[in-house]
């Protein structure tokens, strides 16, 4: 036997201290953390309203965070999934056109899940890229949701259940939080300890190799499409119950809004990193700037800027770009000092 | 020579312990219309390491692709324990024991050490990842090849070394009987190296069956039992260690009867040195030395892998430096570059080795290609000037020979030799003081070749400084007046390129000979052990 050999591993120390920081080296969510520090501080102090009025962020968090939760699937795996707003519309429009409520949300679930099969199915099989095929979903489904609703909002049959869906359920939560809760935990075990959800990041990361290794990718990416289809189609079916009618151009801003939760997050639009949790961070972040902003009566349209800068922000410090971003300033100064 | 073995199974006698465990027979695999592995057979038996050598492109990687089922053969059968597996089926050939370690690192950055090592095979209980049992797997490889890592490390923060050990770990976590690496040190220092080959020998004895692809001509000398040998995808000979020799290896790699010259050598008249490196340091550059003259042609030998596009990349400052001096003298004085615009300035031109990603807009016109790094000089007060650029664009198209010389038709819809032309003919407009080119000719067919070499020549005897780096040896011997061989990010050995052969060449570049024309013996260079 030889002696062992000084390979040279990442830093791993014995004591506490270097223990934390090889953990917290290895997450990717400490820029969403940062800035969920930031917002949340200062918030604190200009407008505590946001924290009292609890109720009312939760609810802003949820309606952003949902969507995001699922697309975060797909984006782990390399692609994009453009069509999740206008799947939230359709999904709608189609279970308040239902005369049953029960048969309504199961019909527009399914639906939700038939656009992720179909972008999936265009994506892999036609071989079609995500961003376009999904860009294509996206004025499809929309397009048929005015269709559908004869452009104009359509009344839940059932507005009892819709009044009752609306108020607080368990504590403070109302469903839509409790859904997204739940969705929370059952998406972040999916990554995390299922095999399948696990194989996701393999998909991103490096999709030769999970070739190599005889990981499914197809099938992965057809389950990740459906994920962010389903999830988009749950977030239809709670919009439309707490407005007791399903408009077609609902869901028009939350598009922007989960793209900049999953990246203010820390996940890669490349695929391969990331988290759900990170997505969290994300979305409560850019939950809590929202209705601060909105509780100080800042115009909506200087709020998109605010969340712009704050998406550019959160890129930018990514440790790669950083590097990169020094690297051609660098060159550019250099450049400079000899012409 | 053997030549003609190629029909029969090659078995005979190659193993020490009775029968072959892994049998490849008369494996015949063509992409397009390229014959990859022309009828070539392969055996190996139980506590066999098997040396696989061959010159880039003779075939190994597409044939080892071929046994681990990636690649499915045009003709031929691999058996394992004399049963035939299903040809190109990865699943078949890794439940049979055929574990292949891949030359590009196949690992998934972000996830950790153990779950990598367990990818496409991870242990679950209703869908769940049944993670002690993961770890334990992993840490059982691990312990195997003696290297201790976190296992809970994510691939991106290790090493290139520990990420190599932990491709192999995998490998060896399927239990393999068959183990395949191909080219496993090319990324390692000599001390990783030796480990590896050790962990190797003690695999072997344990009874496995090895395959061990290398460029090393001293590593194979050191572990294998026996070696094959490949050329332009054909079996030239399969030869127990014992019975031959490391020249003999080399002549048969390199083997090719010397071309009819295409191309005559010309005569070089070097002016006043024009581009100056010194002490080139950065990523696989190693401290390296250059100078380029006025009307010379300095090629850059060695393997792929070697550090040779590193290094011209970071003299010309696309790369970053950690350290090091680069001038270019001209009439108009002497500049240090550090950036690639400065060297640009400076007259610096650059071919890339990916022309189709760096060096043409494949949708944009000839002419506008032709334009781009001439913008200046073609625009009349700042607006570019369409009937400048296209007279200009038509007579450079008739210079490199361009065919058709039709300069409005998109770059990209012209062949691969078209495309290196207009390349060249973008930076002709400049009359270069100094022109950098990575593998001018890859993927060109004979005629342009000619041409391109044409006008590298011409280039050179108008007074440019020429760098070529070529892992073509005809064309390099061809075209240099000096021949740098890179190996590890350094310069192996320097030869006249009026007296190099390819023979003289490949030995410096697979680390074979240390023998050097300038009188500079490389320190590190494995001698076999």
């Amino acid at each position: 036997m030889t002696a062992a050999l000084e390979l040279g591993s990442g830093e791993s120390g014995d004591n506490l201290l270097a223990r934390v920081r090889t953990v917290l080296g290895r997450r990717t969510e400490g820029r969403a953390v940062a800035l969920l520090a930031v917002v949340a501080v200062v918030t604190a102090f200009l407008e505590p309203v946001v924290f009292t009025s609890y109720p009312v962020t939760l609810g802003r968090i949820a309606l952003i965070g949902l969507v995001a939760l699922g697309l975060t699937a797909v984006i782990l795996m390399g692609e994009l999934d453009l069509s999740v707003a206008s799947t939230l519309a359709v999904s709608g429009v189609v279970m308040a056109s239902i005369e049953s409520l029960p048969l309504g949300i199961v019909a527009a679930l399914l639906v939700g899940l038939m656009i992720g099969a179909a972008n999936a199915f265009f994506v892999v099989a036609v071989g079609i890229n995500s961003f376009i095929a999904t860009l294509g979903m996206l004025f499809f489904l929309r397009g048929s949701a005015f269709v559908l609703s004869n452009e104009e909002p359509v009344r839940l049959a059932n507005r009892d259940a819709g009044i009752a869906f609306g108020k607080p359920f368990l504590g403070p939560l109302t469903p839509r939080m409790l859904l997204f809760i739940g969705a929370f935990i059952a998406l972040q075990v999916f990554v995390t300890r299922v095999r399948v959800g696990r194989e996701f990041y393999a998909v991103g990361g490096n999709r030769e190799a999970a070739y190599d290794a005889g990981i499914p990718v197809t099938r992965r990416i057809v389950t990740g499409f459906m994920i962010s289809g389903f999830v988009a189609a749950m977030a239809g079916v709670i919009n439309t119950l707490e407005r007791t009618a399903a408009d077609p151009t609902a869901g028009s801003t939350v598009l922007l809004a989960s793209f900049a939760a999953a990246i203010v997050g820390g996940v890669l639009l490349t695929g391969g990193r990331g988290s759900i949790f990170g997505t969290l961070l994300g979305a409560t972040s850019l939950g809590i700037l929202q209705v601060a902003l909105t509780l100080s009566g800042v115009q909506v349209d200087v709020q998109n800027i605010v969340i712009g800068l704050v998406l550019l922000l959160a890129v930018i410090t990514d440790p790669n770009s950083v590097r990169g971003v020094v690297g051609s300033v660098r060159s550019l100064l250099q450049g400079r000092s000899r012409a | 020579m053997r030549d003609d073995d190629h029909d029969h199974p090659v078995g005979d006698g190659a193993d020490p312990n009775g029968e072959p465990i892994i049998e490849a027979r008369n494996i015949t695999k063509s992409f397009g219309g390229a014959v990859a592995v022309d009828g070539v057979g392969l055996a190996v038996g139980a506590g066999e390491i098997h040396g696989l050598v061959g010159e880039n492109g003779a075939g190994k990687s597409t044939l080892m692709r071929v046994l681990a089922g990636i690649v499915t053969p045009d003709h031929g059968v691999v058996s394992i324990d004399g049963v035939d597996l299903d040809a190109g089926n990865t699943r078949a050939a890794l439940d049979a024991g055929i574990a292949l370690v891949h030359q590009e690192l196949s690992l998934v950055p972000e996830m950790t050490v153990a779950e990598n090592i367990l990818l496409g095979s991870t242990p679950t209980t209703s869908g769940f990842i049944k993670v002690s049992e993961q770890r334990r797997i992993a840490a059982e490889a691990l312990n195997e090849i003696g290297v201790s890592v976190d296992l809970d490390e994510p691939i991106v923060r290790l090493s290139v070394a520990l990420r190599q050990f932990v491709e192999i770990a995998r490998a060896v976590a399927r239990k393999p009987r068959v183990l395949i690496l191909d080219e496993p040190t090319a990324t390692l220092t000599p001390a990783e190296t030796d480990y590896l080959l050790d962990m190797l020998q003690r695999l072997a004895d344990r009874g496995l069956a090895i395959i061990y692809i290398s460029h090393r001509i001293p590593e194979i000398f050191r572990i294998c039992h026996r070696v094959t040998v490949l050329r332009d995808g054909k079996l030239v000979d399969n030869i127990a260690i014992a019975d031959t020799t490391p020249d003999a290896v080399v002549d048969q790699m390199v083997g090719r009867e010397l071309k009819i010259e295409e191309g005559q050598r010309r005569e070089a008249l070097p002016g006043s040195v024009v581009l100056s490196a010194e002490g080139i340091e950065a990523h696989r550059v190693n401290g390296i030395d250059l100078q380029v003259r006025a009307g010379e042609i300095v090629g850059l030998g060695g393997l792929v892998g070697a550090g040779r596009t590193e290094l011209v990349r970071s003299i010309i400052g696309a790369d970053i430096r950690s350290a090091g001096d680069v001038t270019i003298t001209t009439d108009k004085g002497e500049a240090r570059v550090r950036t690639y615009r400065s060297a640009v300035n400076n007259g610096l031109a650059y071919v890339p080795e990916e022309r189709r990603t760096d060096g043409l807009a494949l949708t944009m016109s000839v002419s506008d290609n032709v334009a781009l790094p001439n913008r200046s000089e073609l625009s009349r007060a700042g607006i570019l000037s369409r009937s400048k650029i296209a007279r200009r664009a038509q007579e450079l198209a008739e210079v490199v020979g361009l065919r058709p010389p039709q300069v409005q038709r998109e770059a990209g819809e012209y062949s691969g030799g078209n495309q290196q032309k207009i390349v060249l003919a973008k930076w002709l407009g400049r009359k270069p003081a100094v022109i950098v080119l990575d593998e001018p000719t890859r993927g060109v067919d004979v005629g342009a070749k000619a041409e391109i070499h044409r006008l590298i020549k011409e280039l050179a005897d108008n007074g440019t400084a020429v760098l070529v780096v070529s892992s073509d040896l005809p064309e390099l011997l061809e075209l240099s007046d000096l021949i740098h061989v890179v190996r590890d990010g350094r310069i192996a050995g320097t030869l006249d390129g009026s007296v190099a052969d390819e023979k003289s060449v490949m030995s410096l570049a697979s680390g074979e000979a240390t023998v050097s024309g300038n009188g500079d013996p490389d320190d590190l260079v494995g001698s076999a052990q």
